[in-house]
């Protein structure tokens, strides 16, 4: 039962197990100039792939 | 057997005096007994006819053996009052290393005779069988009785090492019988075979606790020490229960998955077809015009197809609540190459992406997108942005039916380590 209520609980409130970090009282002038935001994420990975 | 409450008269017991040390020697099963062991000097009596013999001289040689349960002590199996008149111990050897039990010889004047046998705190109430067992064609050896299958589990010699009490036979010690037992859990057939003559016993598996009880004796009953020949698993009720269960929570997590299928909202809430490519210098990152989700928390699906072809992007995203200004931040990489490789053609990624962003409320929102990719040479695409509102995800129902699954699973394998361990002690112990 225990299992069940965390998976309706879960799917109700649409948790994630995706990794995404919330991040409070980011500025307003964003919108205005968005390349002065920097992420958690910014510069943090790059792929170098292929074959 | 019968459910007839019946309690045996009080009688005084017949007695007589040993003719090896003198001393008194109370018989209590009239005139069933043919031998009896004279308690203060533990010689075996025939008591067949009035002229008292001695079949065996004192066994004072022997180490004096302590039944757990006293000779004369009464108790009620099945609603029949029984008395232990008997008790001896038996003796087997496997392999160089000897095994013994012990066994008591109950008595009831109008019921006849039962006996207990005791290994390492697992006990038998047997009785003799009044017919002969059918053979069942197998492989292994088989018995039929009463349409239950028995299976064969071990052939040995059996030899009596100590007796005490009296016997309708003539009990002593030196007696030996060939034994074959057959299980079907929690009873159990056994032929013994002693002088050319087969007699067959039905035998029922009793914990320590049930005998204590029904004989009301001190203390606590000895632990069982390892798996008996016929002890019930006690995990075939458990784990049968745990499938059934389980079945059961299946059916309610299906019923779960369909009703957040069927109620799930997945709602577009913005979609964008963007371009992007290296060497054009200027700011790569961008925010999108503001957009509201509605409704309770819930998640958020943000996809993304690219029409990359033998090269990768990333992708440094943010949902920002414009009103409170919190934001989810997160990274995803998209890449996909394909090409052949000694004949044979392969891919590897993938072209789109998408994730969950977990419980978002309702509010206005933007997404700022920052695209990177390859800068040591130019490259270029376009791809879409989408968000949907309130889209199921089935990740967390794999979780719960693995969850699940477990408790049964564990008891099914409980089954096996049992019955490996009972058959361990057998003729045909799993090599």
């Amino acid at each position: 039962m225990v299992v069940l209520g965390l998976t309706g609980a879960a799917e109700y409130n649409g948790w994630s197990l995706s990794r995404i970090n919330q991040v409070e009282n980011v500025p307003k002038t964003v919108r205005d100039n968005p390349g002065a935001y920097r992420s958690t994420y910014g510069y943090y990975h790059r792929y170098i792939g292929g074959k | 057997m019968s459910s007839a409450a019946v309690t045996p008269p009080v009688v005084q017991a017949k007695s007589l005096h040993c003719p090896g040390c003198g001393g008194p020697v109370a018989l209590r099963g009239f005139g069933h007994t043919l031998s009896v062991v004279c308690p203060q000097c533990h010689a075996v009596l025939d008591v067949s006819n009035p002229l008292v013999k001695i079949l065996q001289r004192a066994q004072q040689a022997q180490e004096q053996v302590q039944p757990k349960i006293p000779l004369g002590t009464r108790g009620k199996i099945d609603n029949v009052v029984w008395e232990v008149i008997g008790f001896q111990v038996r003796q087997i050897e496997v392999d160089g290393v000897p095994y013994s039990w012990d066994e008591y010889l109950l008595f009831n004047p109008y019921h006849g005779f039962r006996y207990l046998s005791e290994y390492q705190g697992h006990w038998n109430v047997i009785r003799t069988l009044p017919l002969v067992p059918e053979q069942v064609p197998s492989v292994r050896p088989r018995l039929r009785v009463k349409g239950e299958i028995f299976r064969h589990f071990q052939h040995c010699e059996a030899t009596t090492i100590f007796v005490l009490g009296e016997f309708p036979w003539r009990a002593h010690k030196g007696e030996t019988a060939t034994v074959d037992d057959f299980i079907a859990p929690p009873r159990m057939i056994s032929g013994e075979r002693m002088d050319g003559e087969v007699v067959w016993s039905l035998g029922e598996y009793w914990t320590g606790d049930q005998i204590w009880k029904a004989f009301q004796l001190q203390g606590r009953a000895p632990a069982a020490v390892g798996v008996y020949e016929n002890q019930p698993s006690p995990h075939h009720l458990r784990a049968g229960t745990m499938w059934r269960t389980f079945v059961w929570m299946l059916v309610a997590l299906a019923a779960l998955m369909f009703y957040f299928t069927a109620s799930a909202r997945r709602e577009e809430v913005y979609s964008q077809h963007c371009t992007f490519s290296t060497g054009t210098g200027g700011e790569p990152s961008f925010v999108t015009p503001v957009f509201e989700l509605k409704g309770r928390p819930s998640n958020v699906e943000l996809a993304i197809h690219t029409d990359l072809d033998n090269n990768w992007a990333y992708f440094d995203l943010a949902l920002i609540n414009q009103d409170t200004g919190r934001a989810w931040d997160f990274g995803r990489e998209v890449s996909y190459y394909h090409g052949v490789e000694d004949g044979e053609s392969w891919t590897e990624g993938s072209a789109s992406d998408s994730v969950s962003i977990p419980a978002v409320p309702s509010g206005h929102y933007y997404l700022r997108i920052e695209p990177e990719m390859d800068t040591k040479q130019p490259s270029s695409m376009s791809y879409d942005v989408t968000l949907h509102r309130d889209v199921p995800t089935y990740l967390f129902f794999l979780f719960a039916f693995v969850l699940l699954l477990i408790p049964p699973i564990v008891s099914t394998m409980r089954i096996g380590a049992f019955e490996t361990a009972r058959w361990r002690e057998s003729d045909y112990a799993p090599s």
